[in-house]
Protein backbone atom coordinates (compact mmCIF):
# COMPACT_ATOMS: atom_id res chain seq x y z
CA UNK A 1 0.00 0.00 0.00
CA UNK A 2 3.01 2.75 0.90
CA UNK A 3 4.77 3.25 -2.18
CA UNK A 4 8.34 4.52 -1.46
CA UNK A 5 9.84 5.23 -4.26
CA UNK A 6 6.92 7.51 -5.34
CA UNK A 7 6.86 9.10 -1.54
CA UNK A 8 10.64 9.82 -2.10
CA UNK A 9 10.09 11.11 -5.28
CA UNK A 10 7.16 13.38 -3.69
CA UNK A 11 8.78 14.38 -0.63
CA UNK A 12 11.33 16.18 -2.36
CA UNK A 13 10.19 18.83 -3.61
CA UNK A 14 7.85 19.52 -0.69
CA UNK A 15 10.86 20.11 1.88
CA UNK A 16 10.51 23.54 2.00
CA UNK A 17 7.08 23.51 2.75
CA UNK A 18 7.43 20.44 5.18
CA UNK A 19 10.14 22.46 6.87
CA UNK A 20 7.97 26.17 7.26
CA UNK A 21 5.35 23.90 8.71
CA UNK A 22 7.04 22.60 11.18
CA UNK A 23 8.86 25.89 11.97
CA UNK A 24 5.25 27.67 12.33
CA UNK A 25 4.60 24.65 14.49
CA UNK A 26 6.87 25.43 16.70
CA UNK A 27 7.47 28.99 16.62
CA UNK A 28 3.40 29.47 17.51
CA UNK A 29 3.81 26.74 20.00
CA UNK A 30 6.74 28.55 21.88
CA UNK A 31 5.48 31.45 21.88
CA UNK A 32 2.26 30.46 23.29
CA UNK A 33 4.02 28.02 25.66
CA UNK A 34 6.17 31.50 27.19
CA UNK A 35 3.45 33.63 27.19
CA UNK A 36 0.64 31.17 28.50
CA UNK A 37 3.25 30.79 31.47
CA UNK A 38 3.95 34.38 32.12
CA UNK A 39 0.00 34.80 31.84
CA UNK A 40 -0.49 31.62 34.12
CA UNK A 41 1.65 32.42 37.21
CA UNK A 42 -0.45 35.96 37.32
CA UNK A 43 -3.40 33.53 37.54
CA UNK A 44 -2.00 31.40 39.86
CA UNK A 45 -0.51 34.33 42.14
CA UNK A 46 -4.21 36.13 41.78
CA UNK A 47 -6.02 32.86 43.24
CA UNK A 48 -3.70 32.49 45.92
CA UNK A 49 -2.81 35.83 47.05
CA UNK A 50 -5.51 37.70 45.46
CA UNK A 51 -8.61 39.82 47.09
CA UNK A 52 -11.96 38.24 47.08
CA UNK A 53 -13.30 40.06 43.88
CA UNK A 54 -10.08 38.95 42.16
CA UNK A 55 -10.34 35.42 42.88
CA UNK A 56 -13.45 35.44 41.65
CA UNK A 57 -12.80 36.89 38.13
CA UNK A 58 -9.77 34.58 37.57
CA UNK A 59 -11.88 31.51 39.10
CA UNK A 60 -14.55 32.55 36.47
CA UNK A 61 -11.87 32.98 33.63
CA UNK A 62 -10.57 29.83 34.27
CA UNK A 63 -13.43 27.67 34.68
CA UNK A 64 -14.88 29.24 31.40
CA UNK A 65 -11.48 28.51 29.85
CA UNK A 66 -11.00 24.90 30.90
CA UNK A 67 -14.86 23.99 30.66
CA UNK A 68 -14.32 24.99 26.59
CA UNK A 69 -12.76 22.88 24.19
CA UNK A 70 -9.76 24.59 22.24
CA UNK A 71 -11.24 24.30 19.33
CA UNK A 72 -14.20 26.10 20.36
CA UNK A 73 -11.49 28.85 22.07
CA UNK A 74 -9.49 29.28 18.66
CA UNK A 75 -12.89 30.30 16.87
CA UNK A 76 -14.01 32.50 19.31
CA UNK A 77 -11.20 34.46 19.24
CA UNK A 78 -10.62 34.43 15.70
CA UNK A 79 -14.44 35.15 15.42
CA UNK A 80 -15.89 37.06 18.26
CA UNK A 81 -12.92 38.92 18.60
CA UNK A 82 -13.14 40.30 15.01
CA UNK A 83 -16.50 42.55 16.32
CA UNK A 84 -13.59 44.56 18.11
CA UNK A 85 -10.14 44.02 16.22
CA UNK A 86 -9.77 42.38 13.07
CA UNK A 87 -6.81 39.66 13.71
CA UNK A 88 -4.83 37.28 11.35
CA UNK A 89 -5.23 33.83 12.08
CA UNK A 90 -2.21 33.48 13.40
CA UNK A 91 -2.49 36.68 15.79
CA UNK A 92 -6.18 34.68 17.00
CA UNK A 93 -4.73 31.98 16.78
CA UNK A 94 -1.42 32.98 19.35
CA UNK A 95 -4.08 34.31 22.03
CA UNK A 96 -6.45 31.11 21.93
CA UNK A 97 -3.35 28.85 22.48
CA UNK A 98 -2.21 31.78 24.90
CA UNK A 99 -5.20 31.31 26.96
CA UNK A 100 -5.69 27.70 26.91
CA UNK A 101 -1.56 27.59 28.08
CA UNK A 102 -2.60 30.17 30.75
CA UNK A 103 -5.39 28.31 32.26
CA UNK A 104 -3.28 24.86 32.91
CA UNK A 105 -0.33 26.72 34.22
CA UNK A 106 -2.21 28.71 36.76
CA UNK A 107 -4.11 25.62 37.93
CA UNK A 108 -1.02 23.41 38.31
CA UNK A 109 1.07 26.43 39.83
CA UNK A 110 -1.72 27.05 42.36
CA UNK A 111 -2.11 23.70 43.20
CA UNK A 112 1.92 23.73 43.70
CA UNK A 113 2.17 27.05 45.84
CA UNK A 114 -0.90 25.60 48.08
CA UNK A 115 1.09 21.99 48.61
CA UNK A 116 3.51 24.07 50.37
CA UNK A 117 3.77 24.18 54.36
CA UNK A 118 2.37 27.09 55.94
CA UNK A 119 4.76 26.84 58.17
CA UNK A 120 7.47 28.32 55.28
CA UNK A 121 5.42 31.32 55.06
CA UNK A 122 5.56 32.43 58.68
CA UNK A 123 8.98 31.18 59.12
CA UNK A 124 9.91 34.28 56.21
CA UNK A 125 7.82 36.65 58.15
CA UNK A 126 9.28 36.23 61.16
CA UNK A 127 12.79 36.92 59.74
CA UNK A 128 11.38 39.83 58.11
CA UNK A 129 10.94 38.81 54.68
CA UNK A 130 8.79 41.30 52.47
CA UNK A 131 5.84 39.30 50.72
CA UNK A 132 7.78 40.01 47.22
CA UNK A 133 11.17 37.92 48.82
CA UNK A 134 9.21 35.19 50.05
CA UNK A 135 7.92 34.57 46.59
CA UNK A 136 10.84 34.78 45.07
CA UNK A 137 13.30 33.36 47.56
CA UNK A 138 11.19 31.04 49.59
CA UNK A 139 8.29 30.23 47.99
CA UNK A 140 8.62 29.86 43.93
CA UNK A 141 11.48 27.74 43.31
CA UNK A 142 9.96 24.96 45.61
CA UNK A 143 6.36 25.47 43.49
CA UNK A 144 8.21 25.78 40.42
CA UNK A 145 9.99 22.35 41.19
CA UNK A 146 6.54 21.17 41.78
CA UNK A 147 4.70 22.32 39.08
CA UNK A 148 7.51 21.43 36.41
CA UNK A 149 6.22 17.85 35.35
CA UNK A 150 2.56 19.10 34.28
CA UNK A 151 4.19 22.07 33.10
CA UNK A 152 6.23 20.15 30.16
CA UNK A 153 2.87 18.12 30.07
CA UNK A 154 1.18 21.37 28.60
CA UNK A 155 4.01 21.98 26.77
CA UNK A 156 3.40 19.06 24.23
CA UNK A 157 -0.18 19.22 24.70
CA UNK A 158 0.23 22.34 23.20
CA UNK A 159 2.33 21.39 20.26
CA UNK A 160 -0.25 19.05 19.43
CA UNK A 161 -3.25 21.38 20.35
CA UNK A 162 -1.86 23.89 17.33
CA UNK A 163 -3.42 21.53 14.64
CA UNK A 164 -6.35 22.58 15.45
CA UNK A 165 -5.29 26.23 14.08
CA UNK A 166 -5.26 24.82 10.07
CA UNK A 167 -9.32 25.19 10.41
CA UNK A 168 -8.64 29.34 10.55
CA UNK A 169 -5.92 28.80 8.12
CA UNK A 170 -2.32 29.02 10.22
CA UNK A 171 -0.46 26.74 8.14
CA UNK A 172 1.33 25.06 10.40
CA UNK A 173 2.40 21.35 9.55
CA UNK A 174 -0.73 19.99 9.91
CA UNK A 175 -2.26 22.09 7.20
CA UNK A 176 0.81 21.93 5.25
CA UNK A 177 0.50 18.06 5.24
CA UNK A 178 -3.11 18.34 3.60
CA UNK A 179 -1.71 20.50 1.10
CA UNK A 180 0.60 18.42 -0.17
CA UNK A 181 -1.95 15.57 -0.18
CA UNK A 182 -4.25 17.99 -1.96
CA UNK A 183 -1.43 17.71 -4.64
CA UNK A 184 -0.38 14.22 -4.86
CA UNK A 185 -2.91 12.51 -3.21
CA UNK A 186 -0.49 9.96 -0.93
CA UNK A 187 -2.73 10.78 2.23
CA UNK A 188 -1.24 7.59 4.45
CA UNK A 189 2.32 8.33 2.90
CA UNK A 190 2.27 11.98 3.91
CA UNK A 191 0.06 11.98 7.28
CA UNK A 192 2.55 8.99 8.85
CA UNK A 193 5.35 11.36 8.03
CA UNK A 194 3.43 14.35 9.92
CA UNK A 195 2.90 11.67 12.98
CA UNK A 196 6.64 11.18 13.20
CA UNK A 197 7.46 14.99 13.06
CA UNK A 198 4.77 15.48 15.99
CA UNK A 199 6.10 12.19 18.21
CA UNK A 200 9.73 13.70 17.31
CA UNK A 201 8.58 17.02 18.36
CA UNK A 202 6.86 15.96 22.12
CA UNK A 203 9.46 13.64 22.41
CA UNK A 204 12.15 15.78 22.54
CA UNK A 205 10.25 18.17 24.69
CA UNK A 206 9.49 15.50 27.13
CA UNK A 207 13.48 14.39 26.95
CA UNK A 208 14.34 18.16 28.16
CA UNK A 209 12.21 18.40 30.46
CA UNK A 210 13.55 15.27 32.06
CA UNK A 211 17.06 16.93 31.67
CA UNK A 212 15.56 20.12 33.10
CA UNK A 213 13.75 18.13 35.99
CA UNK A 214 17.85 16.23 37.16
CA UNK A 215 19.28 19.35 37.03
CA UNK A 216 17.25 21.45 39.62
CA UNK A 217 16.40 18.50 41.49
CA UNK A 218 17.37 18.90 45.23
CA UNK A 219 19.98 16.95 46.66
CA UNK A 220 18.44 14.01 48.67
CA UNK B 1 -48.92 78.03 24.84
CA UNK B 2 -50.72 76.77 21.71
CA UNK B 3 -49.38 78.94 19.06
CA UNK B 4 -45.67 77.25 20.74
CA UNK B 5 -46.63 73.71 20.88
CA UNK B 6 -48.51 74.46 17.12
CA UNK B 7 -45.18 76.03 15.93
CA UNK B 8 -43.05 73.01 17.77
CA UNK B 9 -45.26 70.28 16.22
CA UNK B 10 -44.89 71.86 12.70
CA UNK B 11 -41.39 72.32 13.10
CA UNK B 12 -41.17 68.46 14.48
CA UNK B 13 -43.00 67.12 11.32
CA UNK B 14 -40.67 69.12 8.76
CA UNK B 15 -37.70 67.23 9.97
CA UNK B 16 -39.23 63.81 10.24
CA UNK B 17 -40.19 64.85 6.25
CA UNK B 18 -36.77 66.06 5.66
CA UNK B 19 -34.76 62.71 7.76
CA UNK B 20 -36.85 60.71 5.26
CA UNK B 21 -36.13 62.29 2.43
CA UNK B 22 -32.48 62.77 2.77
CA UNK B 23 -32.37 59.37 4.24
CA UNK B 24 -32.13 57.37 0.49
CA UNK B 25 -30.10 60.18 -0.39
CA UNK B 26 -26.80 59.53 2.07
CA UNK B 27 -27.40 55.48 2.12
CA UNK B 28 -26.65 55.90 -2.04
CA UNK B 29 -23.65 57.99 -1.19
CA UNK B 30 -22.75 55.77 1.44
CA UNK B 31 -19.18 54.50 1.22
CA UNK B 32 -18.82 50.66 -0.59
CA UNK B 33 -16.40 48.20 0.34
CA UNK B 34 -15.47 48.59 -4.00
CA UNK B 35 -14.30 52.30 -2.28
CA UNK B 36 -12.40 50.68 0.61
CA UNK B 37 -10.74 48.40 -1.51
CA UNK B 38 -9.38 50.63 -4.42
CA UNK B 39 -7.90 52.65 -1.43
CA UNK B 40 -6.41 49.76 -0.03
CA UNK B 41 -5.00 48.71 -3.01
CA UNK B 42 -4.80 45.15 -2.74
CA UNK B 43 -8.39 42.59 -2.70
CA UNK B 44 -8.55 40.56 0.47
CA UNK B 45 -9.41 37.00 -1.22
CA UNK B 46 -10.99 33.81 1.17
CA UNK B 47 -10.29 30.33 -0.36
CA UNK B 48 -8.84 27.16 0.17
CA UNK B 49 -5.42 25.50 -0.06
CA UNK B 50 -6.56 21.80 -0.64
CA UNK B 51 -8.21 20.72 -3.37
CA UNK B 52 -6.52 20.56 -6.73
CA UNK B 53 -7.35 21.99 -9.14
CA UNK B 54 -9.92 24.38 -7.58
CA UNK B 55 -7.21 25.95 -5.12
CA UNK B 56 -4.23 24.17 -3.90
CA UNK B 57 0.20 24.76 -3.53
CA UNK B 58 2.42 24.06 -6.30
CA UNK B 59 5.90 22.52 -6.05
CA UNK B 60 6.71 26.08 -5.07
CA UNK B 61 4.31 26.84 -2.45
CA UNK B 62 2.10 29.01 -4.73
CA UNK B 63 -1.44 28.89 -4.07
CA UNK B 64 -3.04 28.29 -7.97
CA UNK B 65 -6.21 26.52 -9.60
CA UNK B 66 -8.98 27.50 -11.32
CA UNK B 67 -10.50 29.55 -8.20
CA UNK B 68 -7.42 31.43 -7.69
CA UNK B 69 -7.52 33.07 -11.46
CA UNK B 70 -11.26 34.02 -10.57
CA UNK B 71 -9.58 35.96 -8.23
CA UNK B 72 -7.23 37.26 -9.80
CA UNK B 73 -9.43 38.25 -12.59
CA UNK B 74 -11.05 40.74 -9.81
CA UNK B 75 -7.78 41.72 -9.10
CA UNK B 76 -7.11 42.72 -12.60
CA UNK B 77 -10.31 43.98 -12.63
CA UNK B 78 -10.09 46.36 -10.14
CA UNK B 79 -5.94 47.12 -9.73
CA UNK B 80 -5.30 46.30 -13.53
CA UNK B 81 -2.61 44.02 -11.59
CA UNK B 82 -3.88 40.27 -11.05
CA UNK B 83 -1.37 40.01 -7.84
CA UNK B 84 -2.52 42.80 -5.93
CA UNK B 85 -4.51 40.11 -3.60
CA UNK B 86 -3.99 38.82 -0.20
CA UNK B 87 -5.05 35.13 0.27
CA UNK B 88 -6.76 34.18 3.60
CA UNK B 89 -6.53 30.65 3.44
CA UNK B 90 -9.68 29.42 4.74
CA UNK B 91 -11.42 25.75 5.46
CA UNK B 92 -14.50 25.26 4.00
CA UNK B 93 -16.66 25.50 6.80
CA UNK B 94 -15.27 29.33 7.36
CA UNK B 95 -15.99 30.34 3.64
CA UNK B 96 -19.69 31.97 4.75
CA UNK B 97 -18.39 33.13 8.45
CA UNK B 98 -15.24 34.96 6.58
CA UNK B 99 -17.40 37.00 4.60
CA UNK B 100 -19.87 37.82 7.21
CA UNK B 101 -17.50 38.67 9.60
CA UNK B 102 -15.45 40.75 7.01
CA UNK B 103 -12.09 38.81 7.35
CA UNK B 104 -11.59 38.88 3.82
CA UNK B 105 -13.71 41.07 0.62
CA UNK B 106 -14.77 37.94 -1.27
CA UNK B 107 -14.88 34.10 -1.19
CA UNK B 108 -13.93 32.54 -4.02
CA UNK B 109 -13.44 28.71 -2.76
CA UNK B 110 -16.07 26.57 -4.92
CA UNK B 111 -19.03 27.30 -2.88
CA UNK B 112 -21.91 25.52 -4.30
CA UNK B 113 -24.85 27.97 -4.66
CA UNK B 114 -27.95 27.28 -2.23
CA UNK B 115 -30.96 29.27 -1.19
CA UNK B 116 -29.81 28.79 2.38
CA UNK B 117 -26.79 30.55 1.72
CA UNK B 118 -28.06 32.92 -0.67
CA UNK B 119 -29.89 34.19 2.62
CA UNK B 120 -26.54 34.27 4.47
CA UNK B 121 -24.19 36.10 1.51
CA UNK B 122 -24.64 37.17 -1.39
CA UNK B 123 -23.48 35.20 -3.93
CA UNK B 124 -22.64 36.18 -7.58
CA UNK B 125 -23.05 35.02 -10.95
CA UNK B 126 -21.61 31.42 -11.05
CA UNK B 127 -18.19 31.03 -12.69
CA UNK B 128 -18.42 26.98 -12.90
CA UNK B 129 -21.13 24.15 -13.34
CA UNK B 130 -20.00 21.13 -11.66
CA UNK B 131 -21.59 17.77 -11.31
CA UNK B 132 -20.94 14.29 -11.20
CA UNK B 133 -18.66 12.55 -14.00
CA UNK B 134 -17.22 8.97 -15.02
CA UNK B 135 -13.31 8.44 -15.05
CA UNK B 136 -12.17 5.62 -16.72
CA UNK B 137 -9.16 4.17 -17.61
CA UNK B 138 -8.23 4.41 -21.31
CA UNK B 139 -7.98 1.25 -23.36
CA UNK B 140 -10.49 -0.16 -20.75
CA UNK B 141 -13.31 -3.16 -20.90
CA UNK B 142 -16.00 0.03 -21.61
CA UNK B 143 -15.15 3.08 -24.04
CA UNK B 144 -18.37 5.23 -22.68
CA UNK B 145 -21.12 5.98 -20.42
CA UNK B 146 -22.83 4.01 -22.48
CA UNK B 147 -20.92 0.59 -22.10
CA UNK B 148 -21.40 0.96 -18.81
CA UNK B 149 -25.31 1.62 -18.50
CA UNK B 150 -25.33 -1.37 -21.03
CA UNK B 151 -23.00 -3.70 -18.37
CA UNK B 152 -25.75 -3.14 -15.75
CA UNK B 153 -24.49 -4.91 -12.85
CA UNK B 154 -21.07 -6.07 -14.27
CA UNK B 155 -20.01 -2.10 -14.21
CA UNK B 156 -17.87 -1.72 -10.55
CA UNK B 157 -17.68 1.74 -10.01
CA UNK B 158 -15.85 3.40 -7.21
CA UNK B 159 -16.15 6.51 -5.26
CA UNK B 160 -15.33 8.57 -2.25
CA UNK B 161 -17.75 7.05 1.16
CA UNK B 162 -20.58 9.04 1.85
CA UNK B 163 -23.85 8.55 2.54
CA UNK B 164 -25.67 9.11 -0.38
CA UNK B 165 -22.86 7.70 -2.85
CA UNK B 166 -24.88 4.97 -3.46
CA UNK B 167 -27.71 6.76 -4.54
CA UNK B 168 -25.67 9.08 -6.33
CA UNK B 169 -24.11 6.39 -8.96
CA UNK B 170 -27.38 5.03 -9.14
CA UNK B 171 -28.82 7.87 -10.83
CA UNK B 172 -26.94 7.28 -13.76
CA UNK B 173 -26.09 4.05 -13.54
CA UNK B 174 -29.17 2.32 -11.87
CA UNK B 175 -27.72 -1.21 -12.01
CA UNK B 176 -24.05 -0.77 -11.55
CA UNK B 177 -21.84 -2.28 -8.49
CA UNK B 178 -20.77 0.57 -6.09
CA UNK B 179 -17.46 0.38 -3.79
CA UNK B 180 -16.66 2.83 -1.83
CA UNK B 181 -12.97 3.73 -0.51
CA UNK B 182 -12.25 6.07 2.74
CA UNK B 183 -10.01 8.63 0.73
CA UNK B 184 -9.45 10.22 -2.74
CA UNK B 185 -6.27 8.11 -3.43
CA UNK B 186 -7.75 4.89 -2.98
CA UNK B 187 -10.52 5.32 -5.13
CA UNK B 188 -8.22 6.47 -7.55
CA UNK B 189 -6.25 3.24 -6.85
CA UNK B 190 -9.20 1.01 -7.02
CA UNK B 191 -9.43 2.64 -11.03
CA UNK B 192 -6.00 2.37 -11.83
CA UNK B 193 -5.53 -1.25 -10.63
CA UNK B 194 -8.68 -2.61 -12.30
CA UNK B 195 -10.77 -3.02 -9.65
CA UNK B 196 -13.03 -0.90 -10.56
CA UNK B 197 -14.39 -0.02 -14.05
CA UNK B 198 -14.80 3.65 -13.69
CA UNK B 199 -14.56 6.51 -10.62
CA UNK B 200 -17.46 8.40 -10.18
CA UNK B 201 -16.21 12.01 -8.94
CA UNK B 202 -16.53 16.13 -9.11
CA UNK B 203 -16.67 16.57 -12.98
CA UNK B 204 -13.97 19.32 -12.06
CA UNK B 205 -12.03 16.11 -10.63
CA UNK B 206 -12.22 14.15 -13.80
CA UNK B 207 -11.21 16.81 -15.77
CA UNK B 208 -8.37 17.46 -13.65
CA UNK B 209 -7.41 13.94 -13.40
CA UNK B 210 -6.75 13.54 -16.92
CA UNK B 211 -4.95 16.75 -17.34
CA UNK B 212 -2.33 15.35 -15.25
CA UNK B 213 -1.80 12.15 -16.56
CA UNK B 214 -2.52 12.81 -20.22
CA UNK B 215 -3.45 9.62 -22.34
CA UNK B 216 -4.14 7.16 -19.41
CA UNK B 217 -7.48 7.92 -18.89
CA UNK B 218 -10.64 9.17 -20.19
CA UNK B 219 -14.12 10.83 -19.40
CA UNK B 220 -16.82 8.43 -19.97
CA UNK B 221 -18.68 11.26 -21.55
CA UNK B 222 -21.64 11.94 -18.84
CA UNK B 223 -22.04 14.02 -16.43
CA UNK B 224 -25.06 14.72 -13.93
CA UNK B 225 -26.50 16.32 -10.49
CA UNK B 226 -25.58 19.83 -11.57
CA UNK B 227 -24.46 22.27 -8.96
CA UNK B 228 -23.34 26.28 -9.51
CA UNK B 229 -19.78 27.42 -8.13
CA UNK B 230 -19.82 31.33 -7.45
CA UNK B 231 -18.31 33.63 -5.15
CA UNK B 232 -19.60 34.93 -2.28
CA UNK B 233 -19.35 38.64 -0.80
CA UNK B 234 -21.22 40.76 2.46
CA UNK B 235 -24.81 41.21 2.04
CA UNK B 236 -25.72 44.64 1.20
CA UNK B 237 -23.79 45.77 -0.52
CA UNK B 238 -25.20 46.01 -3.88
CA UNK B 239 -22.33 48.22 -5.79
CA UNK B 240 -19.68 45.61 -4.29
CA UNK B 241 -21.56 42.41 -5.73
CA UNK B 242 -22.29 44.44 -9.07
CA UNK B 243 -18.91 45.22 -9.66
CA UNK B 244 -17.76 41.26 -9.64
CA UNK B 245 -20.68 40.24 -11.29
CA UNK B 246 -19.51 42.82 -13.95
CA UNK B 247 -15.77 40.71 -13.59
CA UNK B 248 -16.84 37.51 -14.01
CA UNK B 249 -19.96 38.28 -16.77
CA UNK B 250 -17.20 40.44 -18.77
CA UNK B 251 -14.78 37.18 -18.19
CA UNK B 252 -17.15 34.31 -19.67
CA UNK B 253 -18.73 36.47 -22.32
CA UNK B 254 -16.76 39.75 -23.06
CA UNK B 255 -13.37 41.61 -23.47
CA UNK B 256 -11.35 38.80 -20.85
CA UNK B 257 -12.82 35.90 -22.04
CA UNK B 258 -9.77 34.61 -23.31
CA UNK B 259 -8.34 35.03 -19.88
CA UNK B 260 -11.06 32.96 -18.46
CA UNK B 261 -11.06 30.51 -21.43
CA UNK B 262 -7.02 30.19 -20.97
CA UNK B 263 -7.46 29.10 -17.11
CA UNK B 264 -10.01 26.54 -18.14
CA UNK B 265 -8.02 25.11 -20.75
CA UNK B 266 -4.83 24.76 -17.72
CA UNK B 267 -7.02 23.23 -14.85
CA UNK B 268 -9.90 21.22 -17.23
CA UNK B 269 -8.37 20.47 -20.27
CA UNK B 270 -11.46 21.64 -22.65
CA UNK B 271 -11.05 24.36 -24.96
CA UNK B 272 -14.02 27.07 -24.71
CA UNK B 273 -15.70 27.91 -27.73
CA UNK B 274 -15.74 31.66 -28.16
CA UNK B 275 -19.08 33.38 -27.02
CA UNK B 276 -21.35 34.00 -30.52
CA UNK B 277 -20.45 37.80 -32.01
CA UNK B 278 -23.59 40.16 -32.77
CA UNK B 279 -26.51 39.43 -30.78
CA UNK B 280 -25.62 38.38 -27.12
CA UNK B 281 -25.23 34.94 -26.21
CA UNK B 282 -27.00 35.28 -22.71
CA UNK B 283 -30.05 36.11 -24.55
CA UNK B 284 -30.18 33.07 -26.86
Amino acid sequence: MLDFTRFFVEIYPARWAILEGVGMTLVISFLSIVLGTILGIGVALSLVYGGRVQRFAVRAFLEYVRGTPVFVLILACYYLLSQLVQLTPFQAGLIALTVFCSSHVGENLRGALLALPRGQTEAAKAIGLTFRQTFVYVLAPQALRQALPAWINTASELVKASTLLSVIGVVELMLTTRQIIARNFMSLEFYCLAGIIYFLISFSIERLGRRVERRIALPS
Amino acid sequence: MFETLRKTLTGLTAAAALTAIAAPAAMAQEKSLLDDILARGKLIVGTGSTNAPWHFKDESGNLVGFDIDIAKMIAMGLFKDPNKIEFVEQSSDARIPNVTTGKVDITCQFMTVTAERAQQVAVTIPYYREGVGLLMKAGGKYKSYDDLKKAGSGAVISVLQNVYAEDMVHAALPDAKVDQYESVDLMYQALSSGQADAAATDQSSVKWFIVQQPGQYIDAGYAWGPQSYSCAVKRGDQQWLNFVNTVLHEAMTGVDFATYAGSFKKWFGVELPQPAIGFPVEYK
